[in-house]
């Protein structure tokens, strides 16, 4: 469904991104790991058309998105939960579920949301910007989904959220899946966010180093050293 | 002692008077800053503009001159989308000296273009209801001061409503809280830039006709001392804030009133300015300032 191929990227004159390829297929969770500074936000950003100047393709559906503005993206189905979640802070959260459905030609998620996170709910008439962590979170999350996407790419969805939470948190992910959802995830909690995927990338200083099934990658012993904590 | 309040409520009629044509160019750059973070420099030149196409229309139809909003507004919204797309477009990002010289430009291009077609003479128009006067007890005001509170009124009343609940007014405040975020919701943010710089340029041709109706003089290179306080009150009530350029149009229009009043007309534009000082030194991010984020 979304294929990476041949990626370089780079800010100015420092080159971010090598020869990155990867590919999610319809229905799939696969993980992407890597440690601070590997690339990974570089490589969402580039998928969103965020990056300037970036090289080889990017196709979703067979299409070459690479090089369509932001708008044109989203309006492909295909939605991001950024690294800093982007909210509108002085507008309310039901006004930022609603601008999340800014693409959507009808219908809408609304109850979804509220049924996946209820606190979003009670916090409706509520500024963004006066709500914490673990409720901004959501609200990415919420906010994601109003677009009524077939696919999804979170970038760190955990960061910053306590332990309860981020169990949570990756929970939903997997729910959403099982629900029919495709999702590319970033992850720095491995062990949580391989459990619940399908297969795994690794991403480091910028050049994918290996990539598997979910299942092998939770046992590689690399990965147990360098990520795992073991 | 009826005398007195008498005055001074006529007083602070004046003030809410002139702060609309202040709150009208206020609200426009606050508009287009919170958007764009820019500030056109040029912005009084769509106030001289909007005041010679009412001129200009009401001298070829004859219509009430309040009718001609009608004109000067959606003919100011397409000269700021042009302006906009040819001018500030290219330069968006690129850093604080380009966009002033970019004004600058803009300022003599504008001010010479209008001298070339209508000369730089001095210029005035008068209101089907110049002579009228209407008594509030113990005040009189003339009918036409009415008209333009109720007007600016009803203009900010009819964007606070585009904003809030059109899908568009969203896409315009999201864009301003958070561009990538909006970027990310969809919405195509260039095609937001100029549709706010156009607002807030028709809302500037918008004052350029209520000033042309209540006989003020105009000419090419009027502009720039009402820029100039519509820079200082967007400074003064926080770059961004609609609330603060509307509150801060009406203080600096009360401001400059009362001291015509108290202290003789000489010091009505001096006064702006040393309250913009004063503001600053005690809250350097303005009145209604956000704070950085
Ligand atoms: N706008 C930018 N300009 C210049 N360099 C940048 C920019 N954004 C990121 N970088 C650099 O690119 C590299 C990759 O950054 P990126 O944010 O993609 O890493 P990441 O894997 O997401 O890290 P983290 O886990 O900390 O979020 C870093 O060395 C960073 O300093
Ligand atoms: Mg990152």
């Amino acid at each position: 469904m979304l294929a990476i191929e041949n990626l370089n990227v780079s800010y100015s004159h420092l080159q971010v991104l090598w020869d990155v390829s990867l590919q999610v297929s319809r229905g799939e969770v696969v993980t992407l790991i890597g440690s601070n500074g590997a690339g990974k936000s570089t490589l969402v950003s580039t998928i969103f058309g965020l990056n300037s100047s970036p090289t080889g393709r990017i196709l979703l559906r067979d299409e070459n998105i690479l090089g369509l503005p932001t708008y044109e993206i989203v309006r492909r189905r295909l939605s991001l939960v950024p690294e800093k979640r982007e909210l509108f802070p002085r507008m309310t959260v039901r006004e930022n579920l609603e601008l999340g459905a800014y693409v959507r030609s009808h219908g809408d998620a609304l109850d979804h949301v509220f049924e996946l996170f209820p606190i979003l709910k009670d916090r409706q008439a509520q500024n963004a910007g006066t709500l914490s962590g673990g409720e901004q979170q959501m609200l990415a999350i919420g906010r994601c989904l109003m677009a009524d996407p077939e696919i999804i790419v979170l970038d760190e969805p955990s960061l910053g959220l306590s332990p309860k939470l981020v169990h949570m948190v990756l929970g939903t992910v997997q729910r959403l899946n099982e629900e029919g959802l495709t999702i590319l995830l970033v992850e720095q909690n491995v062990r949580r966010a391989l459990e619940i995927s399908h297969r795994g990338y690794v991403l480091e200083s910028g050049r994918i180093t290996k990539t598997g099934p979910a299942e092998e990658l939770l046992h590689d012993d690399q990965i147990k050293e360098a990520y795992l904590g073991m | 002692m009826d005398g007195t309040i008498g005055i001074l409520s006529q007083v602070a009629f004046w003030g809410l008077y002139s702060g609309c044509i202040y709150i009208l160019l206020a609200t426009g750059l606050n508009l287009i800053f919170g958007v764009m973070k820019i500030v056109n420099f040029a912005h009084g030149e769509f106030l001289m503009l909007g005041t010679y196409i009412t001129f200009f229309l009401f001298v070829i139809s004859g219509f009430n001159p309040y009718i001609l909003l009608i004109g000067s507004i959606p003919i100011l919204i397409i000269v700021g989308v042009i302006v906009e797309r040819l001018c500030f477009r290219p330069i968006l990002g690129t850093g604080k000296l380009n966009e002033i010289f970019i004004s600058l430009g803009l300022i003599y291009i504008f001010q010479n273009l209008v001298a070339l077609i209508w000369t730089d003479e001095w210029r005035s128009m008068r209101s089907p209801y110049a002579d009228i006067l209407i008594n509030l007890g113990p005040i009189q005001l003339p009918l036409d001061y009415l008209i333009i509170i109720t007007v600016t009124a009803m203009i900010l009343v009819s964007l606070y409503i585009f904003l809030q609940k059109t899908t568009l007014g969203r896409a315009i405040r999201a864009a301003s809280q958070n561009r990538k975020g909006a970027m990310l919701m969809g919405v195509n943010v260039e095609k937001v830039d100029m549709l706010t710089f156009g607002i807030g340029a028709g809302l500037a041709g918008a004052a350029g006709t209520l000033w042309a109706v209540s006989g003020q003089v105009f000419n090419p290179y009027m502009g720039s001392i009402p820029a100039i306080k519509g820079f200082a009150i967007i400074i003064l009530g926080g770059l961004g804030s609609i609330p603060g350029a509307i509150i801060g149009g009406l203080a600096i229009g009360m401001v400059e009133n009362f001291t015509a009043f108290t202290l003789g007309g000489s010091w009505k534009d001096a006064v702006s300015f040393i309250l913009l000082i004063v503001v600053l030194v005690i809250r350097p991010t303005g009145l209604f300032g956000e704070a950085e984020e």
